[in-house]
């Protein structure tokens, strides 16, 4: 069954594997077996051997290299290597060369990350130790977005980072998302990120997704209120303004969730909605309607603006439509 | 994913066992008759009762054209946007050749019961080396097998002793289930290896599980802000919030931390103290919900994080105080796409078929957060259905089956379990009405509201699909049958706990 690899090596004599047990030996066939390679098959048994004994050891560590190349899927090899790291006081630059390396070659290859769900290699976690942020760590991750530019992992690593080393006004972290929204207006993760580098909580404050957010003092109503606007992003709607509805998407949003009056914008958002027969965003409907139902003598306009939604520019939301427009009744 | 070289392996199982026997059958028949010559397409105009229409007037133009505005500004999201959409349309449209039919006068094709049933009694039988990544997820393998098999009407006893002979030697002596043998306990691993024993549903299967070793496990992953890391030396996330929450409540756990738990030093007694507060600073400026603090709103966060508050209480109190409804109704509203009719898990994302369960999972939570306090045990005062129910059930029945058996993300795509599972149980949450009742199961009151839930049927006149393609219904917190989750915590509710110094737990005295 084995390889030999282990089996054959004086530096391996010491251990005694431990081989799989995949439950058959009750009678019953396990479901969803693998025929594993025999090379896996040997190496994954001596890592439950190390592993039990919680061997910090110059051969474990080899050992989780050797399984991470032929599965780096394995989330368990992944977090008993960050643990002997540690214990040896490795150099952590080192390895994050390593890291990289291998994290752009999974990237690319998309099975690791579809096999959906399942946990992802983290191998990030041991960062947090660090004293500074590695030099090429932003080269690095603009790589990872060139490939895939709204990787959920990539992004929430990325937010990780701006908090851990509080880059939140550095000129690099400020152009890299501006080049990717230039790039391409509608990557949502790049507004988020900007969105979290303009308002995110700081320094020692909770992280949160908005403003007041989790905090006891505030009602649900009042999260998202904040002291300042982006005034970056007002400028550059008004820029990309016309023909660009998704300058009113983000606009809209940060403007709601700043819990900031959206009559300001009536006019911006109105440029888009000429008549009821020419319209340039749905957004901006929605908008309208959000800004006609603040007022209570507008209500007949909002609901005109919700009814247009629901009948002719957003019918599969036309539930949520009617929705509203009960809601400006009651 | 069980697809070798382009070859099924023939793992079937003959009809005469299937509990839906009759309905399959009759189905069988039906595909039989229109088979040959593929009469029931929608461009032949013939329907499955034989009357003659036109595709137009059986399928609203929502579903059959581009939306009515077109941004003149073309990005990369654009250009994927629009292939996905023209890849979607002759699928809806029922004119895409590898739609096997028959299609009903709505113009929607039958479900392939047949063929979803074989790809995933497939999917529990042996895969070859090149699998080797699938190595942490085999619990997850046999959840969404199970899973899925149920939501098709099978009965899954017949591999009760399988499921049990592969989940034993993945649980750890010090708590909690990994993804294999030797491997570190996981939330992920733990809640699926739960969830399949609990769809078995004998008491051997139940006793399987070291419910005191769990709970200490619990408590060394508890965070001092609230949420829980998945697995020891792990990150901390929404995924793991609701994994604990489902594994508490249904093994009917103690509340306490245990002793040792280091979260006891930020001021917590309780294993879901500070929990809610953690998923409330999880709202993102959209209104949607992310997988931790900070990070861009998704769609299976979104329904990690409801339904882990609608475990934790009633949704009019917990969602209500917890989230700002207003935001989170307008995204989860707009992740609804037409054409397509499918959700997408992100703004500016594609549809993807698991975001049926996902997305869809998170409507009938927010529908009983906006109907308040149940009043008697029947369908209450209701704000109604949401989102479209039409465009989800077209989109899953015409785009999201794979002709070969299986369900998929999008056409072109290969299926695999995972959205064989997530496509229909999105298909049987759209297929019912889900609201919550004021009577519960349980003898205390230990997270008694999500033991509260009923369903009904929608209406068939206004269905889209035909009755022989409704499914189980499935509990919309627990994602496994009413029973099985009822039957779980009761089972354990009439187990003594013992605490680590082997004394009973008061609070759990009947």
């Amino acid at each position: 069954m084995d390889s030999g690899k282990y089996a054959n090596d004086p530096e391996w004599a010491s251990i005694t594997p431990i081989p799989l047990d995949d439950g058959s030996e009750s009678g019953a066939m396990p479901l969803a077996t693998i025929a594993y390679p025999s090379d896996y098959l040997e190496a994954t048994s001596y890592l439950r051997a190390v592993m039990a004994a919680n061997e910090m050891s110059e051969r474990a560590l080899k050992l989780t290299k050797d399984v991470i190349s032929m599965n780096p899927a394995h989330y368990t090899v992944w977090i008993y290597r960050a643990k002997i790291l540690f214990a040896l006081d490795k150099d952590l630059f080192e390895e994050l060369e390593w890291l990289n390396g291998v994290s752009l070659k999974y990237l690319k290859n998309y099975q690791i990350w579809s096999v959906s769900q399942a946990p992802p290699p983290s191998p990030h976690g041991f960062k947090c130790t660090l004293p500074h942020p590695p030099p090429k760590e932003l080269d690095f991750l603009m790589e990872m977005l060139a490939e895939d530019s709204k990787n959920y992992h990539v992004w929430t690593y990325r937010h990780w980072l701006v908090r851990h080393f509080a880059l939140w006004d550095t000129p690099r972290e400020v152009e890299d998302i501006n080049s990717l929204i230039k790039l391409d207006v509608r990557n949502n993760s790049a507004w988020n990120h900007r969105y979290m580098l303009k308002f995110g909580p700081r320094q020692d404050a909770p992280d949160a997704g908005m403003a007041n957010a989790g905090n006891a003092a505030f009602s649900t109503g009042e999260t998202g209120v904040l002291p300042v606007i982006d005034e970056d992003l007002v400028d550059d709607a008004y820029h990309q303004g016309a023909g660009e509805s998704e300058s009113v998407v983000v606009c809209a949003g940060v403007f709601r969730a700043a819990g900031r009056d959206l009559r300001e914008w009536e006019e911006f958002a109105g440029k888009f909605v000429v008549s009821p027969d020419e319209v340039k965003s749905s957004h901006a409907i929605e908008w309208l309607a959000d800004v006609y139902s603040q007022d209570g003598e507008k209500g007949a306009r909002a609901v005109e603006m919700l009814t247009l939604l629901g009948e002719k520019y957003d019918p599969i939301r036309k539930n949520y439509w009617d929705y509203r427009i009960q809601q400006i009744a009651v | 994913m069980p697809t070798v070289a382009g070859k099924r392996r023939k793992v079937r199982f003959p009809l005469a066992h299937l509990k839906t026997a009759p309905l399959a059958t009759q189905h069988q028949q039906q595909q039989q008759r229109h088979k040959p010559k593929r009469p029931g397409k929608p461009s032949t105009g013939e329907s499955l009762s034989g009357k003659m229409a036109s595709p137009a007037r059986r399928i609203p133009a929502l579903f059959t054209q581009p939306p009515p505005i077109r941004d003149p500004l073309v990005t990369e999201t654009i250009d994927l946007q629009d292939a996905t959409m023209n890849k979607c349309l002759p699928f809806l449209k029922g004119v895409a050749d590898s739609q096997p039919g028959p299609f009903n006068a709505c113009g929607v094709p039958a479900l392939q019961r047949d063929d979803h049933i074989a790809y995933l009694y497939d999917s529990l039988e042996d895969y070859p080396a090149g699998f080797v990544a699938m190595d942490a997820s085999r619990p997850w393998m046999v959840y969404w097998a199970l899973a899925g098999l149920t939501l098709l009407g099978e009965s899954v006893s017949r591999v009760n002793q399988r499921v049990m002979t592969s989940l034993r030697p993945m649980q750890n002596r010090t708590g909690g289930f990994g993804g294999g043998h030797g491997q570190t306990s996981h939330l992920a691993s733990s809640y699926a290896a739960i969830l399949s024993l609990a769809m078995v549903g004998t008491p051997d299967a139940f006793a399987l599980v070291d419910r005191q070793a769990m709970w200490r496990w619990l408590g060394r992953l508890k965070q001092a802000d609230g949420g829980f890391r998945v697995c020891e030396g792990g990150e901390e996330d929404v995924r793991g919030a609701y994994c604990a929450t489902v594994i508490i409540s249904l093994l009917d756990l103690p509340l306490a931390l245990p002793p040792d738990s280091a979260a006891r030093e930020a001021g917590f007694e309780n294993l879901t103290d500070g929990l809610a507060e953690y998923l409330s600073r999880c709202q993102s400026f959209e209104g949607g919900i992310s997988g931790s603090p900070g990070v861009e709103a998704h769609g299976a966060y979104a329904f990690c994080a409801l339904a882990c508050l609608a475990i934790l209480g009633p949704p009019e109190q917990t969602i209500a105080r917890h989230m700002n409804l207003p935001l989170l109704l307008s995204w989860l509203s707009a992740r609804q796409y037409a054409p397509e009719g499918g959700f997408s898990g992100r703004t500016n994302k594609l549809v993807d078929g698991c975001y049926s369960h996902w997305v869809g999972g998170c409507w009938p939570l927010l529908q009983s957060a906006l109907d308040g306090k149940p009043q008697a045990d029947k369908p209450p005062t209701t704000v109604g259905s949401l989102f479209s129910r039409e465009g989800l059930a077209r989109y899953i029945l015409s785009c999201c089956q794979h002709p070969v058996g299986g369900l998929r993300d999008k056409p072109g795509k290969h299926a695999d379990s995972y959205h064989t599972c997530y496509v229909l149980t999105g298909l049987s949450a759209t297929q019912h009405v889900h609201y919550r009742t004021d009577s519960s199961p349980c003898s205390h009151k230990n997270f008694a509201a999500a033991f509260s839930w009923q369903f009904t049927p929608t209406n068939p006149e206004e269905d889209v699909f035909e009755k022989y393609d409704r499914l189980t219904a499935f509990h919309p917190l627990f994602v496994v049958p009413h029973d099985a989750a009822r039957k779980m915590r009761l089972w354990f509710e009439g187990e003594p706990f013992a605490n680590d110094q082997g004394e009973f737990d008061p609070g759990f005295a009947p």
